[in-house]
């Protein structure tokens, strides 16, 4: 069975949060989050970022996008990136443990606004998946319908569509040149989600890869 | 060994030394299995030019009237050339290349293919003419499964054995600038200029390798070949996907693409959004009609060149040529180069004719126009080509009769986005196929790109028009049309005679096109016999509608992957070590129990039991509009509910049917947090969403999806409380302090931001906790290690569902169908009318003026010990249906079986005794409740 309470002279430790897709290789702690520690040099790779933080917020888009992010780019900003992912709603991702300070950040920025706006802690309620490597696009192409060439999709671009049926948000966000992305959906479909795309990369050598240094 | 009319002139093996373009290699031998005998193989061999290279001829028995067949085009589309591979029934004998150990059968042939039983058919085939099933089975009509049995047996195709791995087959999305159908001189150069004009470009290509017809070619062909290829593979941007085809063009370019044989998957669907497409799938040779054309030994001209060119093989030892075009007197030249004699040339172009093709198993004397008689193993016919214009006409453009050329050509009017190139245009050079394709590709590219400029200037598009060409369908004799459904042109001038004188309705009725070939090798011929029999011309008769697929396309290919989706909680790893039995809820996979749901309910009932909610919808609403927003979704009144609070309750549709129930609690100053059902939980998100979206554009409220933010934990029984004491320090959890229909915020085992409302579903004292999502494995842990000592175990939505049918609660979609309005099921206590107004309440403003409707009622069986099954009918003296069992259950805390049903208004009264029928027919009696409730109507645990 597993455990998720450390028990050490009969007292309850420090909670441990999880993601919902099991670890590959051995685990480590960020925050606290229990994270995979592998690390894949395959050309291909797929990591679980699920426990970056993520803050939804909510406002006209004529008031928010200025300060925030267009609709459809995705946009960094002191260690966080800010997706515009439609066009009243806007998700910041940013490294485990930031959300408060983020929701702050944002809120204090947005307080000028005259239409409603909702900064809402949502780091619990989705996954964040990166595939990264030269075969990204042909393996993302195996299970979402949208055009990825660089002219539709090109780096700091966004858009919401399906992923091997799960509706999900793609940011194209490349790593060092390296073609890159993130793939944030519904926490409960996470496991399968991750699982069709390690299927879809097979035939390009994909690794699994672990919770990375440079968070995002 | 081989005869010719009972002459002995070849031995055993029929390969011959090396040849230029040829693409087997002949380092690298393999042995597979043809009907259980070994053969020897090249890689790079089909199967059908290895069996050609040992010898034989026969490689089927046909569709109908088991006739021997052969080699005819040794392309895919070969009609005599299905075989089984291993498990794999109708597999293209002249595509597939051989893989060593490959088991390959024969179909349609018993006991053997050389002595089959169903050859009888040829005995009795005039009375086996079109329509003859259709005329034959008809009457009786009783009679039909009897016939159906029989005629199963002789159904074509393979075998597929119930113990078959299942195929691995995936999808692709693809959204190339340019799409290029066909691999040949033309599609290779219409590819490079698009992408030298910076398109990214798809050439698919349906041989093994690109080069069309430039591989079998002489050595000018070759060099050609060598690059164009060379060309092909500098460019980046040309992704070329060969032994693939295209199945179907669609509207806006969304063309469908079959990949076969790639190291990872049997096949996949490439769904492919292509800015322009460049049709360049070149020509097909067509056979011609006579008297012995479907004899093993009777070939295409073209399969000739490919026997000898690609596999170094020699078709036959002495063949007759029947031909109207070069490619005739270039399968000759083939033929002598391999060291087969020519025994005579018939060239229709100087008045040569041919009449018919003798043998048994094979041929062995061919009868020309003038009487002549010739020895020959081989026969080989260049009768013409037809332009294979399917996907071009897949646009809506209709296909063009070329008197002169005797082919049909694409049509005029081509959408903007769609080009035509190569053979399939018209007949020219390699240079001029080549120079078309080029500036076709430039074309192409310029319209994905919508660059009117740059590049260079755009040249002309040189003139590619079909040669003249006789117009040879059919000899003077009759013989097959189609070889894939043995249709012959006999039966098409009845079927004519017979009033189907129209070509789609002669296809309907001979199944003529209808076949493996889907009409490739057999349309044109179809229709000018048509046209004879009918006194029309050709251009006259016209074609049948082209409509995808191109080629046929595996069912698997058309699955994919098993993209369906499933939703875990948080828990779901501790559910599947204590081996909880799972049940599909939806996306959801959730525990039904853990082993014992009647233990389940004792415990919640006598300790304390946890489920796993988290499925349940859970909706954070923001905004100073929300209480109007619930007022109008909800049927009750919601302006006031203080801090602190939560409420039950009941949405409808607007046409007043219970569409979903909840809790919503009001958290703090404009936001509010609403729990509804599992399965109603993304349908409803899009129904506020839709009302916000267009209805109440002017309100202000955010609603943001929270369902799998939070694991949820309902915490019940009489230890409840304590429980959560254990656990929880700052909240007060006293009865006064957090009482019944309360919410609590606060921390849960240290973990922060956790949601507490004192609701119970099992009627209960308990406590539904929202746990933040990634913490709630160790909440959930956390909870059962506190609890040991006071009983805590876990329990499932079995054990709930009788929890909640002991205390009379409905189950939206379970007591409640597609018709139940609200008064039906019992809410009347629930319902304002008085509110201005809210979703449903024209409707059910009406509901409450008629007294005639159906109601929910709280049913008591009256033998304690039989629980109606769900859905048994309630039904009148007279055996009229008054309603139904809607749940029933055994319950473990009463003792007896419980029910709720929906039953007629004047049966709804309490005391009253009706009369179920169950699914066995069986009748048994129940009361009618004074209420909904069986256990503790009065709440006093739940409120304990």
């Amino acid at each position: 069975m597993p455990t998720s309470t450390r028990r050490g002279n009969g007292s309850v430790a420090e909670p441990v949060a999880r993601s919902p897709i099991a670890p590959a290789g051995p685990t480590g702690t960020r925050g606290a989050w229990e994270v995979s520690s592998a690390h894949s040099k395959a050309a291909l790779r797929l990591a679980d970022m699920t426990a970056l933080s993520k803050v939804l917020v909510r406002g006209a888009p004529g008031e928010v996008a200025p300060l925030l992010c267009e609709h459809l780019r995705a946009r960094r900003e002191d260690g966080s990136l800010i997706v515009g992912t439609g066009p009243d709603s806007w998700l910041v991702l940013a490294p485990t443990g930031r959300s408060d300070a983020v929701s702050e950040m944002i809120a204090s920025r947005l307080r000028g606004c005259t239409s409603l706006v909702t900064v809402i802690d949502v780091t619990h309620g989705s996954v964040v998946l990166r595939l990264s490597g030269e075969s990204a696009r042909r393996a993302l192409e195996k299970v979402c319908a949208i055009d990825l060439s660089d002219r539709a999709t090109p780096n700091g671009s966004s858009f919401r569509s399906r992923v091997a049926a799960v509706v999900s948000t793609v940011v194209r966000d490349d790593v060092d040149g390296d073609p890159s992305y993130l793939i944030v959906s519904d926490r409960s479909s996470g496991q399968f989600l991750f699982d069709a795309l390690a299927d879809a990369g097979q035939e390009f050598g994909i690794g699994l890869t672990g919770y990375p240094e440079q968070e995002i | 060994m081989i005869r010719i009319g009972g002459r002995v002139v070849a031995g055993p093996t029929r390969r011959i030394g090396p040849q230029p373009g040829e693409v087997i290699d002949r380092s690298r031998s393999l042995t597979f299995y043809w009907n259980g005998a070994s053969r020897a193989a090249y890689d790079g061999d089909t199967i059908s030019s290895a069996l050609a290279a040992a010898g034989d001829r026969v490689l089927s028995r046909s569709f109908k009237y088991h006739r021997p067949r052969g080699i005819l085009t040794a392309t895919f589309h070969d009609p005599g050339c299905l075989v089984q591979v291993d498990d794999e029934p109708n597999v293209r004998a002249s595509h597939r290349q051989v893989a060593a150990g490959m088991d390959v059968r024969a179909l349609h042939s018993w006991p053997s293919l050389r002595f089959d039983v169903g050859a009888a058919n040829q005995a009795v085939g005039p009375f086996l003419s079109a329509g003859f099933y259709y005329k034959t089975f008809i009457k009786p009509q009783r009679l039909w499964p009897a016939y159906e049995r029989v005629l199963q047996r002789f159904a074509a195709g393979g075998r597929v054995s119930a113990s078959s791995p299942h195929g691995d087959y995936d999808k692709r999305f693809a959204h190339p600038d340019v799409l290029v159908a066909g691999g040949g001189p033309a599609g290779m150069a219409a590819a490079i200029a698009a992408a030298e004009a910076g398109a990214e470009v798809m050439l698919v290509e349906e041989e093994h390798e690109l080069g069309g017809h430039l591989r079998y070619g002489d050595e000018v062909a070759l060099s050609r070949l060598q690059e164009l290829r060379a060309a092909v593979a500098a460019h980046e941007q040309i992704e070329v996907l060969t032994n693939s085809a295209v199945t179907g063009r669609y509207d806006d370019n969304w063309v469908a693409v079959l990949q076969r044989s790639m190291p990872h998957v049997t096949e996949r669907l490439v769904k492919a959004r292509a800015k322009s497409v460049v049709v360049a799938v070149g020509l097909i040779e067509r056979p011609y009609v006579f008297e012995g054309n479907d004899l093993p030994g009777v070939m295409l001209s073209s399969a000739v060149s490919r026997l000898v060119n690609l596999y170094a093989v020699r078709p036959g030892e002495r063949a007759v040529v029947f031909t109207g075009n070069q490619s005739g007197e270039a399968a000759a030249a083939a033929l002598e180069r391999a060291g087969a004699e020519v025994a005579a040339v018939v060239d229709a172009r100087r008045g040569g004719a041919l009449l018919r093709a003798r043998g048994r198993g094979g041929v062995t004397e061919v009868e020309t126009g003038d009487g002549a008689r010739v020895e020959c193993d081989l026969l080989v016919t260049a009768a013409g080509w037809t332009a294979p214009t399917l996907l071009v006409n897949m646009t809506g453009v209709k296909p063009r009769y070329c008197d002169r050329a005797a082919r049909f050509v694409p049509g005029d009017d081509l959408p903007s986005d769609v080009f035509a190139t190569g053979g399939l245009v018209g007949d020219g050079d390699v240079d001029l196929l080549v120079e078309h394709g080029r500036a076709t590709g430039l074309r192409a590219a310029r319209r994905a790109l919508e660059t009117l400029d740059g590049h260079g200037p755009l040249t002309a598009l040189p003139r590619l028009e079909p040669a003249d060409h006789p117009a040879l369908f059919r000899s003077r004799t009759h013989g097959f049309v189609d070889l894939s459904e043995d249709v012959s042109s006999k039966d098409l001038v009845s079927a004519a005679q017979e009033g189907y004188d129209s070509v789609e309705l002669v296809k309907r009725y001979t199944t003529a096109t209808m076949g493996p070939s889907q009409g490739k090798l057999e349309t044109i011929n179809t229709v000018a016999v048509l046209a004879e029999s009918t006194g029309r011309t050709v251009a006259e008769t016209g074609t049948t509608v082209w409509r995808p697929p191109h080629v046929p396309i595996s069912l698997g290919a058309l699955a994919g992957r098993n993209l369906e989706p499933v939703r875990y909680s948080p828990m779901q790893p501790w559910h599947e070590a204590v081996r909880a039995r799972p049940i599909v809820a939806g996306q959801w996979i959730r525990p039904e129990h853990y082993g014992d749901p009647a233990s389940e309910v004792r415990n919640v009932r006598e300790n304390v039991g946890l489920i796993d909610v988290t499925p349940l919808g859970k909706l954070d609403l923001r905004g100073p509009d929300v209480p109007r927003l619930l007022n109008f979704l909800y049927v009750n009144k919601w302006s006031k509910l203080d801090i602190g609070s939560v409420r039950y309750g009941v949405m409808c549709g607007e046409d007043g049917v219970v569409a979903d129930d909840g809790v919503t609690g009001h958290l703090g100053p404009d936001h509010y947090f609403m729990s509804t059902t599992s399965s109603g939980a993304s349908a409803i998100y899009e129904w506020i969403e839709n009302w916000l979206q267009t209805t109440f554009t002017d309100w202000s409220v955010h609603v943001t999806e929270m369902t799998s933010a939070f694991a949820s934990i309902n915490v019940a029984g009489p230890n409840s409380r304590e429980l959560l004491r254990r656990l929880v320090d700052d909240v007060d959890l006293g009865p006064d302090a957090f009482k019944y229909m309360q919410v609590r915020q606060g921390t849960i085992a240290g973990v922060a931001n956790c949601l507490m409302w004192r609701i119970g579903f099992t009627g209960e004292l308990s406590y539904e906790v929202h746990v933040p999502a990634a913490f709630g494995l160790y909440v959930w842990e956390a909870l059962m290690a506190a609890g040991a000592d006071l009983g805590v175990g876990p329990f499932g939505l079995e054990a709930q569902r009788i929890m909640r049918l002991e205390k009379g609660h409905f189950i939206v979609g379970q007591d409640t169908d597609g018709l139940t309005q609200a008064f039906t099921a019992g809410l009347d206590w629930l319902v304002k009318l008085d509110k201005e107004d809210f979703a449903g309440r024209p409707e059910l403003v009406w509901q409450s003026e008629r007294s005639d409707e159906l109601r929910l009622v709280g049913l008591q069986p009256t033998d304690p010990t039989v629980v109606p099954p769900e859905a048994s009918q309630i039904v009148s003296g007279a055996n009229e249906i008054e309603g139904r069992v809607t749940s029933s259950r055994f319950s473990p805390t009463l003792g007896r079986s419980i029910c709720l049903g929906i039953v007629s208004a004047d049966l709804a009264h309490a005391g009253t005794v009706v009369t179920v029928k169950q699914p066995d027919g069986t009748r048994v009696t129940a009361r009618v409740m004074e209420e909904h409730a069986h256990f503790d109507p009065a709440g006093e645990r739940l409120r304990g």
